[in-house]
């Protein structure tokens, strides 16, 4: 039968084959100047995906098909930043090791602390927080002030807080019956988003101000029991959509080089040109790793990494990327449906929604199907705070897939 | 109880809509890149910013490029520091061949065979693999079907006017020569590209087959083969100098009046009345599908960017309007380069060649990698009626309004055609072929807001064209 | 040298992301075709703990109980499981007054509820672990 020839270690074995190729080419590419360091790390690499994967099927009895999804988006994007960079590849290495020990942190965390439910003000609070700290420190990079440095570590609170987003969502509904007691309570958290929405805005951070609406609406949909809510919220955000268009250049400047980037080709519409041109000279199977110009698009590591990878891997490979996060948003979904628990459930959805649409923002954004706003593809992208809430986003879908009914008490 | 397992389907419910929507999302994303892939991807490659053609072509020798006889016209020069292109003639190719520089782009026969000229295959896993192995360094030549001289003397004739002349081989599609006023210099684009762009003249446009104009009276050509085609068309007009057609009172050129006519005296007279007349009785839907059979309102398959002619017949068009068609007024506009392919068409017995810019792409050890034939595109008439027109126009040469464009010893057949301008002074048109016999060259010439008729103004240019090239081009 | 690879590699990455894709998605089509039965009702179950696919015999994810459900090797059980650890006649939960006891039938390996064997009939709460041979349950009542 069919199932006995695929078992449950095959998908693993691609993967492995994957990185064993990719290291192999990179062998071949350093023939001459062998060095030693790169292929430690390369090893390093292959040893970590495969070990916790294999740890994790013992670990946990939940899900096995996310992690392996992550860690196979993950090893594209670091064979490209290494083919970009060395030394970046190496510390996107670095980084992707501390993301998997977070994201076994995160992932026993949640199975074992069971007070996550009930943390509604501390959600809101460390929200807010992160925002101060970000307007106290911040700095403007990339024409966004959404970075803070820490001991030259270069952090986005911002990626918290979408996290922090989901856990006041979640906390809310699943204490729905409770909260309602109070009066206009969905206006409130509507009060609440709409004002995040507002400071990623002044920070000019268009792509997470999106992302954070799009978790919002999404989780809202499925919950809110006041219906017409919902209506409001989508024509309040596109009055302020509206409103935002004219009174901010820098949104302006959006919608016109999505428009036509060519008129603006040689300055506010150089990046998207360029990430055109590299997905176009790449055609469906790409240029070969080592043989394209990544190097050309402005920002090849963070947000335009879908770029460089159709140019050197293909449009093909692009598919597939887009593909895997289907599946990923699938899997989630699905752990979400299976899920007894109310605050797990809507954790699991709230992630699921969050990957399907950063990565819509992103690669619509890079393809010129959208207005380009900067974000990080998960998994993909370089960038330390951006793999490591990834991961923990994971740990906490991972956690979800458990059945946690037995252990937490919904009050309906 | 019941209550919490309604809500568990109803929240699966929603939840299962916010999946889909998120599915078809990432759904329209693929398919937006395979779109992208297959549609744009061509075009984005080509544009001048993109550094990577920049870092091939440094490499590669650029074809050179070379008239009907071999004469080089364009060719590239590599020294140790540079690969430099050279436009021989400046200016006289400018809307042909185009330019190719990396500040501004490329253009014309430079864009359209870039790969030829750069030997570049499409990508393939083959291609890919023998282009590492055998790295190129020389790309091919572009053979042309234009005759240097022919081309010469067209801009000569044009000097100081605006305007586009097409002369072409009526049977294979040849063009010989094809020029448009005003040009700019290929040669030297970094000194004067500010003035080229900024121009009210617009150079940069390829008026032969860009430019769209309305006929005037060299429409009847086709409003003629029309009426030919329409059964039981009284021949028979008496021409009073005007003719009322709902309330519009259209004059002719005379304001005497022709007198008692057949339709071979319109078309020599090229008498308006006869035509805003008759057209009612030929109607806008034969009139219409005669003009598609011309190609009038399709895409012509060239090398060099077309607009498309255009005579919106489907929509709802007033009487006065159909007899301002019919004698190339109103909604009617064309370009030169499709009214020469008319001209072709009647000379070679109904029958519309593909017109041709390149006659063979040539390798670097001279082996011919490709040769482009004659195609027949559309068969617009009869060679009985396509023959009975060709007699018509013969007479509007030798006793009509085109006797300007009369030869000794050689027989021409043309129209002329005098264009009313709303915005501006009349435009005048020719268009013909020679010899009678055994058609050589058909031709489309138009000055551009001249103010004077077909027959001062353009008929003695066609003249001129047919004289030289009948003499000097090497059939 | 490198180049040659890197554009026959080109193909081969390509191939493998997407039989990793397809392997991926044949093996969630295959667990959904295996989980005919998600309970959605209100009532007891039985739900596996292993993954499936690790055991090589027939066995459902999800078992439910209604009034009785027997367990053992042989045919005239609830569930039958053909795992040489388990006694012909294993164990069997009664429902009464809505509760659920469970009792072991002189199994050979023994029955554990939470780790400890049972010998006597015991009362299952919600989310205790049920493990015969090494096969876990757990019993969820809501």
């Amino acid at each position: 039968m069919f199932s006995n020839k695929i078992s449950s270690k095959t998908p693993r074995r691609f993967l492995f084959l994957f990185e064993i190729l990719a290291l192999l080419l990179l062998f071949i590419h350093q023939k001459d100047n062998f060095d030693k360091q790169t292929f430690i790390n390369g090893f390093a690499l292959i040893v970590i995906i495969y070990a916790s994967n294999y740890i994790l099927l013992k670990v946990s009895r939940g899900d096995n098909y996310i992690f392996l999804i992550a860690t196979m988006l993950v090893s594209i994007g670091a064979i490209m930043i290494y083919r970009m960079d060395a030394k970046t590849g190496t510390r996107q290495l670095m980084w992707l090791f501390l993301s998997i020990l977070i994201f076994y942190a995160t992932y026993f965390m949640l199975k074992y602390i069971k007070i996550w439910d009930k943390l509604l003000y501390v959600y809101i609070g460390g929200a807010y927080l992160l925002f101060g700290l970000t307007f106290a420190l911040g700095e403007r990079k990339f024409g966004a002030i959404n970075w803070i440095n820490i001991k030259g570590v270069s952090l986005q609170p911002a990626e918290i807080t979408k996290l922090l987003v989901i856990f006041i969502m979640a906390a809310y509904y699943s204490n729905y019956n409770k909260y309602k007691k109070t009066k206009y309570s969905s206006y409130l958290i509507l009060g609440i988003m709409y004002s995040f929405i507002a400071l990623l805005f002044l920070q000019r951070d268009l792509g997470m101000a999106v992302l954070m609406y799009g978790i919002y609406i999404g989780l809202q949909f499925i919950y809110e029991e006041d219906r017409k809510l919902i209506a409001y919220n989508i024509g309040l955000f596109i009055i302020s959509g509206i409103i935002g268009y004219f009174a901010f250049n820098h949104v302006r400047v959006r919608v016109e080089t999505w428009l036509n980037p060519w008129i603006y080709i040689n300055d506010k519409g150089y990046q998207i040109t360029q990430s055109l041109f590299a997905i176009a000279e790449g055609g469906f199977f790409g240029k070969g790793i080592g043989l394209g110009f990544p190097h050309f698009i402005p920002l090849a590591y963070n947000d335009f990494i879908f770029s460089a990878i159709c140019e050197e891997m293909g449009i093909f490979t692009g598919m597939g990327i887009i593909m895997l996060f289907m599946i990923l948003v699938y899997r989630g979904f699905k752990i979400g449906m299976s899920q007894w628990n109310m605050f797990f459930r809507i954790l699991a959805i709230g992630i699921s929604i969050l990957f399907a649409i950063q990565s819509i923002i992103i690669i619509g954004g890079v393809i010129k199907l959208i207005p380009l706003t900067g974000i990080t593809l998960p998994f993909v992208s370089y960038g330390g705070s951006s793999i490591v809430t990834s991961f923990m986003a994971l740990g906490i879908l991972q956690a979800a897939s458990e059945d946690m009914d037995w252990q937490v008490n919904d009050d309906e | 109880m019941m209550n919490k397992n309604n809500n568990r389907v109803k929240e699966n419910k929603r939840i299962i809509v916010v999946l889909a929507c998120l599915c078809t999302m990432l759904v329209v994303l693929i398919g937006y890149l395979s779109y992208f892939q297959v549609f744009k991807a061509q075009e984005v490659k080509n544009n001048a910013y993109n550094k990577r053609t920049w870092i091939n072509e440094e490499n590669v020798l650029r074809g050179s490029i070379l008239d009907r006889n071999g004469n080089v016209l364009v060719y590239n020069k590599k020294t140790e520091d540079s690969n430099k292109r050279y436009y021989k003639y400046g200016r006289l190719y400018s809307h042909v061949i185009g330019y190719s520089y990396r500040e501004y782009g490329k253009t014309g026969l430079e864009l359209k065979y870039n790969n030829a000229l750069l030997d570049i295959s499409d990508s393939t896993a083959l291609n890919d693999l023998k282009s590492l192995i055998l790295p190129t360094s020389i790309g091919n030549d572009l053979k042309l079907t234009i005759d240097h001289n022919l081309q010469e003397k067209s801009r000569s004739l044009l000097e100081g006017k605006k305007g586009a002349i097409v002369a072409m081989n009526p049977k294979t599609g040849e063009v010989y020569s094809m020029v448009s006023m005003p040009d700019f210099d290929t040669s030297n684009l970094n000194d004067h590209w500010k003035g080229i762009t900024e121009s009210e003249d617009s150079p940069l446009l390829n008026r032969a087959t860009q430019g769209l104009y309305a006929p005037g009276s060299v429409f009847k050509v086709i409003t003629t083969v029309a009426a030919l085609d329409t059964p039981a068309l009284d021949n028979e007009y008496k021409c009073s100098g005007t003719a009322k057609i709902d309330g519009y009172t259209f004059k002719d050129y005379s304001s005497r009046g022709h007198g008692n006519i057949t339709l071979e005296d319109a078309l020599r007279l090229s008498c308006n009345t006869y035509y805003v007349d008759r057209v009612q009785y030929i109607g806008k839907d034969r009139l219409g599908s005669t003009a598609d059979k011309f190609m009038i309102n399709s895409k012509i398959d060239f090398d060099l960017p077309m607009k498309s002619s255009s005579f919106p017949y489907k929509k709802s068009l007033s009487k006065t309007e159909l007899s301002a068609s019919a004698i190339g007024q109103g909604e009617v506009l064309v370009t030169p380069l499709n009214m020469a392919m008319v001209a072709s068409a009647i000379a070679n017995d109904g029958q519309m060649v593909k017109p041709i810019l390149v006659k063979e792409i040539v390798s670097k050890n001279n082996r011919i990698l490709e040769s482009y034939s004659t195609e027949v595109i559309s068969d617009v008439t009869s060679s009985i009626k396509a023959n009975q027109i060709k007699d018509m126009m013969l007479k509007v040469v030798e006793s009509g309004t085109g006797t300007n464009a009369k030869i000794k010893n050689v027989k021409v057949a043309g129209k002329t055609g005098t264009a009313e301008n709303p915005s501006g002074k009349s435009h005048s048109w020719f268009i013909g072929f020679a010899p009678y016999d055994d058609p050589k060259i058909a031709i489309a010439v138009i000055l551009e807001e001249e103010g004077v008729t077909g027959g001062t103004g353009a008929a003695p240019i066609a003249r001129d064209i047919f004289i030289h090239g009948l003499n000097n081009i090497d059939f | 040298m490198f180049n040659i690879f890197s554009l026959i590699f080109k193909y081969i990455f390509i191939i493998i992301i997407y039989m990793f894709i397809f392997s991926i998605i044949r093996l969630i089509y295959l667990d959904i075709k295996g989980i005919n039965l998600t309970p959605t009702g209100d009532f007891a179950y039985l739900k596996l703990l292993n993954r499936k696919d690790t055991l090589p015999f027939k066995i459902d994810e999800y078992y439910s109980i209604k009034n009785v459900l027997s367990l053992g090797r042989s045919g005239g059980n609830d569930i039958i499981i053909k795992d040489p650890y388990i006694s012909k006649k294993h164990f069997k939960i009664v429902e009464d007054e809505k509760e659920f006891f469970i009792e072991d039938l002189g199994s050979a390996n023994g029955t554990f509820i939470n780790d400890e064997r049972i010998e006597d009939v015991v009362k299952l709460n919600n989310g205790d672990r049920i493990k015969i041979s090494n096969i876990e349950f757990i019993f969820v009542n809501r």
